[in-house]
């Protein structure tokens, strides 16, 4: 059935195609030091790419530290809220 | 105290002053029952569970039915670990001789470190919603008792984190 087929490949292409992310966000309580920490503990980052997305929350304001399906980024949310960062989730291109 | 320090067996330790002692264990049990009552509409609170999705109101109300009751349970228990490890090093230190005025040594491991920095965190974060810190540069009004009380805890949050790292002072 050729047209079932095409059709569950069409929708595993939509479901690739709009993953969801974590967002930091940056706030004026959390200090540098255990920001990058989280990220290093949780997310597993080097101690450099913790440093990097550390500041980019500083001075960007925001660093997204996950993509992927929504349940997850939803799970690192909780964890983030756990650490008293601030996190939310968004769809990947919005 | 002086700030926590890296002990040979990996372990981290800091000296408690009597004072420091009592502050700790006023805010957490303030913290503690603040988070039991969770009132509607506290700023704190509100910092402590924040929105998952800023712009999207329904889904934020879902994601905190889901979530909040889990993370306050575990807010709760880091709370409460920072507690018992106070009373125990009070306990230890006692038993040990120190009397009065003299330091309580603060012994924590890898497990109780981490609530410490989390509980630490909560504490300031709960501060700093009555201080009206909101941006970047906010520090509260200088020379208040809350103010200085907010700064040593990111003093030793800070130290924590340093000492977790092996940056020693």
């Amino acid at each position: 059935m050729p047209q079932t087929l095409e059709r569950t490949e069409l929708h595993e292409q939509t479901v690739i195609e709009t993953p969801w992310v974590t967002i930091v966000w940056n706030d004026p309580v959390n200090l540098m030091n255990y920001v990058s920490y989280v990220f290093r503990s949780y997310f597993g980052f080097s101690r450099e790419e913790a440093e990097r997305r550390m500041l980019q929350v500083h001075n960007e304001g925001r660093s997204v530290v996950a993509t992927g399906p929504r349940e997850e980024m939803e799970r690192h949310v909780e964890a983030m809220h756990g650490y008293g960062l601030l996190a939310t989730v968004a769809k990947a291109d919005s | 105290m002086r700030g926590f320090r890296t002990e040979p067996d990996g372990t981290v330790s800091a000296e408690l002053t009597i004072d420091e002692v009592a502050i700790l264990l006023d805010l957490t049990s303030q913290f503690s029952e603040l988070l039991r009552q969770r009132p509607a509409g506290d700023e704190a609170i509100d910092r402590l569970l924040p929105d998952a999705y800023p712009d999207d109101a329904s889904a934020s109300a879902e994601f905190r039915r889901f979530t909040s009751d889990g993370l306050v349970d575990r807010k709760l228990a880091t709370a409460g670990i920072l507690l018992e490890s106070i009373r125990v090093a009070v306990a230890e230190s006692t038993a040990a001789g120190a009397t009065g005025e003299q330091a309580t040594v603060l012994r924590l491991d890898a497990a109780a470190a981490q609530s410490w920095l989390t509980a630490i965190g909560d504490l300031r974060l709960t501060i700093a919603s009555r201080l009206g810190i909101e941006e970047d540069g906010d520090g509260g009004a200088p020379g208040e008792a809350m103010t200085e009380v907010y700064d040593w805890l990111g003093f030793v949050q800070g130290s924590l984190v340093d000492a977790l790292d092996g940056d020693q002072p």
